[in-house]
């Protein structure tokens, strides 16, 4: 499934918490078993639960003490519908998102095409 | 005529929030508490230090939760029965930013006489203060945003 470059956000949970990304930096979108994958950025990501596309939303700045505490670099923080959200920025995505397997059926996915032939005879 | 200003100032400098965390009782500059909520639901950030439980919402916005008891090495303590999040400004004037810090409960205001603070290690931690009969831990929120 492709992903319209749309104004926007793409919102997903993965381990306990909801990632969004923006609609310009999302390359595909598949089911994998009862997750998903998302390509962004050349890489894999994998997704729990896709939760939908928000218009907008208001980024605030990683503050201070957060990245005291947190070695991740994302884009910023959010909120949406009451629930707080990472933006992620598709150049230094967190580790918790990328693909662990290293095989990925998402046309122009490094991590798909690094592990293409593994399968074939 | 009433109190001299600079006896105010001190007074009110001195003036902390005491919360329970583990097993220590803590005391939060009261000038930097914004609010005590009932504990907020937290959404864990995956990777983060043991001291940051995650993200909660507070006024529509972001709100970075540390665990208080984890940032002075506090024993857990039982649990709490009425736990709480208490809001807070933290960093230097010029850069302030909101806080949530978990904590198992709000017990009191008081003065902490700064003369009464046995300097600690610095940093997050500004000192200890005896206060009627247990060891206070005082807190410097300034130092956890900069």
């Amino acid at each position: 499934m492709s992903v319209p470059h749309a104004p926007g956000f793409l919102l997903m949970r993965r381990a306990g918490g909801v990632w969004g990304i923006a609609n310009g930096a999302v390359e595909g979108l598949a089911r994998d078993g009862a997750g998903y994958r998302v390509t962004a950025g050349g890489q894999a990501l994998a997704a729990d639960e896709i939760l939908g596309v928000v218009a907008d939303l208001r980024i605030y700045p990683v503050a201070p003490a957060l990245r005291r505490f947190w070695s991740e670099e994302p884009a910023g923080v959010a909120v949406h519908a009451g629930v707080p959200l990472v933006v992620v920025d598709p150049r230094r995505l967190p580790a918790v998102l990328l693909c662990e397997i290293p095989r990925c059926e998402i046309p122009r996915c490094a991590a798909g095409e690094a592990g293409a032939g593994e399968d074939e005879p | 005529m009433g109190e001299p200003l600079k006896e105010t100032r001190t007074r009110r400098e001195g003036t902390h929030l005491l919360v329970r965390a583990g097993e220590y009782t803590c005391g939060l500059p009261l000038a930097a508490v914004r609010r005590v909520v009932r504990a907020l639901t937290v959404h864990p950030l995956p990777g983060a230090a043991g001291e940051l439980e995650g993200l909660a919402e507070f006024g529509g916005e972001p709100l970075p939760v540390l665990n208080l008891a984890r940032l002075v090495n506090a024993s857990p303590g039982a649990n709490p029965s009425y736990p709480v999040t208490v809001v807070v400004r933290v960093g230097p004037a010029d850069g302030r930013e909101m806080l949530g810090l978990a904590a198992d409960a709000a017990l009191e205001v008081v003065h902490v006489p700064p003369d009464s603070i046995v300097a600690g290690e610095g940093g997050f931690l500004q000192g200890e203060a005896p206060l009627g009969g247990e060891v206070v831990r005082i807190l410097n929120l300034e130092a956890l945003g900069s």
